[in-house]
This record gives structure tokens, sequence and C-alpha cells, in this order.
């Protein structure tokens, strides 16, 4: 699985010289899967990026496919959708999986996006490829190309946001953002879904200190992903979503502070990425 | 970056306008844009005096907010004014960053377009609560208060006069006009010219063929609205234009809403402005490439003799009009 990020930042895009350098972006996060498979991860405002990057190829002639797997709707995952060129392509085709009781309220609330209020678009029919929308069943696998998902919910303030695990032959990629997890830490379904993850790219919001006084907004400290990590027995651990104000100096704390939990906690060999805007990894 | 806290009877001479997000569409963070700026529309006008009017609440209204919370608003004793062009994402998208909703006491009137079907409140509304955002309007801490505008209202705000007038945008935009302290500035996005489509409610899938010529009663209708935003611009000390596009540009998406340099220049012409200041940039124009079209419409104006300045926004920008107080 060859693995690119696209946007790394939470809440709300935040351009600037202070995040040249991991980037202001929003969360979206490209797989290409061994068989050749397109997965996009999230759709914030690092999506545009990525289907201007398509265009050159197959998604420009209307004959490309991919699927796209939603962790939930808020803003920051969902703003890229009317900027992502490919998706006014005719004859391109897309497959959305995302976190609603049924395939039809999920577009519904696509749609409410799309409506003339707010987009010029007016609604998910005037996209020009192929669009589909399917729910997650939480625990149960499906499969695209050579890697199976499985999907679970996990818990985001008021709301629950999914985690992924891809799997391709003995590799594994964990996409777990905006999580706040409750005092007593990770449930044995999340780190079950966690569990030995050769990637688990975790939410990485705050330093402990926000994150303490941000409680009820539901994203992690570096200390909630190092013991997730650690608990979960991952081999490398991706930082992902910062705060909106954290200046590329602030990340590069962040990322040494995560380095120290991990060793503290007994994650020493544990691989440490902070993710960056343009970052590939290879797994 | 001078700290921009501001209480009433601070001794502004002038009226000021800082603008603090300049791009069209959707944010584009980024080394390319480090110079003119990523944050989506945002412009501060603050009158003598007397507290901020703000114009669209895209992402570039997060540090408005910020650099507000040093003064009366961090106490809950602000009052602020948000007039909304329209409800487009790039420029709403910052509204829940607004740090000043979340003090006690505060007061923030939003003022945008009355819609046919829906109260103004349950659109923004939609937008902030569940599923789409996890802290809803009804939460906040500070007074917030919806207020619906027909097209043509003159009205007046803490002792500035608002004129508003409609354009030619997908679902209808409105253009302001502030004027106080003896100054006046025009706020003019997001329009489409008004020569070769209407834009209103319907959705229209093909581009029209620009310069093709339209039915009388369409054609009619697109220069009313253009005589009634020239005579709003009419002597204004700056004018503030969407000139997302290239003349390029414009001929593949008419339809799409936004204006050229030229259109823009025109109506500076006809209106006498003394500053036009080019705005709502294209997402992915670079650095480089606004300074060329800068570059070249300046030339233009000064080979034509036109009277004003032209400008190019960028974030942090701050002018400073009329007369010395």
């Amino acid at each position: 699985m060859q693995i690119r990020f696209w946007g790394v930042r939470g809440s709300i895009p935040a351009p600037g010289p202070d995040t040249n350098r991991y980037g202001g972006n929003t969360s979206c996060v490209s797989v290409t899967t061994a068989s050749g498979h397109q997965i996009i991860i999230d759709m914030g405002t690092g999506l545009m990026h990525l289907g201007n990057s398509l265009l050159p190829g197959d998604f420009g002639k209307g004959r490309g496919k991919a699927a796209i797997l939603l962790s939930h709707s808020h803003w920051d995952h969902i703003q890229g959708l009317g900027f992502f060129a490919p998706v006014f392509i005719p004859g391109n085709q897309f497959t959305l999986w995302g976190h609603a009781k049924s395939p039809s309220m999920l577009e519904g609330i696509l749609e409410g996006q799309m409506n003339p209020n707010f987009s010029p678009i007016y609604t998910l029919k005037n996209l020009g490829a192929t669009f589909e929308v399917k729910a997650v069943v939480a625990g149960v696998p499906f499969e695209i190309g050579s890697v199976k998902i499985t999907g679970r919910p996990n818990p985001h303030g008021s709301t629950t946001a999914l985690a992924f695990r891809l799997e391709e032959g003995d590799r594994s990629f964990v996409y777990a953002s905006d999580v706040g997890y409750p005092d007593d830490g990770p449930s044995a379904e999340t780190l079950a879904l966690y569990r030995d993850a050769t990637v688990l790219l975790h939410d990485t919001t705050y330093t402990p200190e926000h994150q303490t006084r941000r409680r009820n907004r539901g994203f992690s400290s570096y200390e909630d992903a190092a013991g997730a990590a650690v608990a979960a027995g991952a081999r490398h651990l991706v930082m992902f979503h910062y705060d909106q104000d954290y200046t590329d100096v602030d990340v590069d704390a962040l990322r040494d502070a995560c380095r120290e939990a991990l060793d503290r906690r007994g994650g020493g060999n544990i691989e440490l990425t902070a993710a960056a805007e343009g970052l590939e990894l290879e797994i | 970056m001078a700290s921009l806290a501001f209480t009433p009877g601070d001794n502004l001479l002038r009226m000021k306008v800082r603008f603090w997000g300049v791009r069209g569409s959707i944010p584009v963070p980024g080394r390319q844009t480090n110079r003119y700026g990523g944050n989506t529309s945002c412009v501060e006008v603050r009158p003598r005096g007397r507290w901020p009017i703000i114009i669209d609440a895209g992402t570039g209204i997060r540090r408005l907010g910020k650099s507000l919370m040093d003064g009366a608003f961090s106490e809950g004793a602000g009052v602020a004014h948000v007039l909304i062009s329209h409800t487009h994402w790039d420029h709403i998208q910052g509204l829940p960053f607004f740090a000043p909703f979340y003090t006690r006491g505060n007061r923030v009137h939003v003022f945008a377009r009355q819609r046919e079907d829906t109260h103004l409140q349950a659109v923004f509304a939609s937008q902030t609560e569940d599923p789409y955002f996890p802290v809803p309007l009804s939460s906040l801490r500070a007074d917030i208060q919806f207020n619906e505008l027909v097209e043509g209202t003159c009205f007046q705000l803490d002792g500035a006069k608002i004129t508003c007038t409609r354009l030619n945008h997908p679902w209808i935009a409105m253009a302001y006009r502030i004027d106080a302290d003896g100054a006046s500035v025009v706020y003019c996005s997001d329009t489409a010219p008004f020569s070769d489509v209407l834009l209103e409610h319907e959705f229209i899938k093909t581009p029209p063929t620009v310069g093709s010529p339209l039915p009388p009663t369409v054609a009619e209708k697109l220069a009313t609205m253009r005589e009634a935003l020239v005579a709003m611009c009419r002597g204004a000390d700056l004018l503030i234009y969407d000139t997302q596009f290239t003349p390029d540009e414009y001929r593949q998406r008419p339809h799409w809403g936004h204006s050229t340099p030229d259109d823009a220049i025109a109506v500076a012409r006809e209106a006498g402005v003394a500053q036009l200041c080019l705005y709502h940039h294209a997402p992915m124009r670079t650095d480089e490439q606004q300074d060329a079209i800068l570059v070249q419409y300046r030339d233009l104006c000064v080979r034509a003799g036109d009277p004003f300045e032209v400008l190019a926004a960028y974030e942090g920008l701050e002018l400073v009009l009329g007369d010395d107080g």
C-alpha cells in the first residue's frame, strides 16, 4: 500500500507561512493498493489537490475509479468534495463508504452541503461522475481490490467517527482520526481494530494541556495516541489532524513530546512520523 | 502584526479597512499563497471610534476574531456587525470559529439577504449543528441576532450608513456600501458581469456562449442590476470587486458567477471611484500570477489615464479612507 497525505490539519484550513511545512489543508489521505486500486480517506480541502494530481491519468479521461472512506461528516472532512475535479468528469466512478444508518441518510447529509444555499453545485446529481453511497456496518469487512477494509465507530465528542483498518496480506494501515476516548481509554473493540497495525494513523490534535481544557470536543492528545499505539502493539504511529492554531514549530514540539511519551510508555521500538502534506509512506 | 484591539472611543483618525481573507471558493494553504494569503473572504471595516463592521465570514474571520479578543470583546462587552454577501461556503465557513461568539455578553448582529423559503437563522443553524459541526449556534454564549435584508434597503449601523444592492451570482449575492466619517467603501463580491447570463435560482448546466445576444427581458434585467450597482458605487473611496477570473477563464465559465478585472475597471470608471481593489482571487492563482495580473491592469489603467488606483487585496492589507479627521 502506498499512502500519501494531502491534508493533515483539523477543524479548519490554516493557511499562512507558519504552516508551510506540515501544511494547512484539512484531512485527506490517499492509499494506492498493490492491485492498483485507489482509496481516498476523508474529503477535507486536501482532496482538491489530490484531484488535480489525478487528472493526467485515467481520471482526466473519465475512466477512473476510486473508493472514498468517510470517517464522519463534520465540515473539515467533507469540504473538499465540491472542488474534487474528477467527480465532475462523466465516466469516473466513485463509491463512498461512510457511517449512517442507511445509504440514503448519508446521501442526504452530503446533499445538505451541496444545496444551493451553500454551494453552486445545487445537488450531488450535478456531479457528472457516478457517485454511489454505501453505509459501513461496524465490524463487517468489505473488499476493494487486494485490500480488506473494516470500519468501527470511535467516540468523537457528542457523535462518533469511523476508524478504518485496511489489510493487504500481512500488512495493515489503520486510520483513526477524530477520536476522544473516555477516561478509561480505548475500548476493547477499538484496540482490536488497531491490533498490531503496521501503521497506525491517530488523531493528535492537541497537547495534553490543551486537550484537558477542550475535552468535550472529542479529540486526542499525543499522550492518548501514544497510549493507544503501545496498547495495540502498533509498529509505526503517524500523528495527524493538528489543531489549526499550531504552527510548524509547535508541531515539531508535539512530535518530540510524542516520541518521549512512546518511550516512557514502553513503546521505544514504535516508529513515529508526524504526517505532513506531500509525505508518502509505503507499507 | 500590530494589534487591532478595538474599543469605541479609540482615537482613530479615519475609517480603516483591513483584509483578513481574500481568496474565493476554497481556502488554499501553501507556499504559493503565502503573500496574498489562502483564507477565504473576510473584510473588516472600522469607522472611527465605532464597532467593527465585518463583511463576509470566510476562514479569514478566525484571525479577525482573535484580534478582537484583546479588547472589549474579551470582557463580553463587544458589538460586531457582520454583513454576509451570500451563504456559499467560502463566505460563511469561518463563522463558528469567530472567538467573540464564545464570550457571554458580546452581541453579534448578522445581516444577509432574505430568502424566499427559509429563515436566515435556519440557513446558518443547519450548517453549524450535527452532523456538520460540533458546536450548534444555540450553544454559543454571545447574543446573536439575524437580520434579513431586501436589496435596495438603506439602514444605519452604529452611525454608519449601509446600502445594499443585488448581484449576478447563483442563488443571488448582495453588494454593500458603507458610508461613515465622510468615507465610503463598496464590497462587490461575488458577481458575474451583467452581459452573458442572468444568475438567479436556476442551476445552469451548460455554459452560455459569451457575447451571444440575450432575450430582451433578460438583458434589461441585467442592465438594471448593473445600473443599480454603478449608482451605489458612485464616488466611493474604495471599491472591492470580485475579479476571480482572467478573461479566458471567464469565457469557459460565464455561469459560475465571477468577474474579470476588466469588468471591475468598467464599473470603477463609470462610478468614479478613487481606488479599485481586486478581490476574491482564484484558489489556484499563485502569488506570482496574481502579481502579474495586478501589474497588467495597473499599466492598463495608467495608459488609459484612469484617475483611480488599482490594488490587489492581500491578507493584512490595511487601507485608511477619507480625509484626515
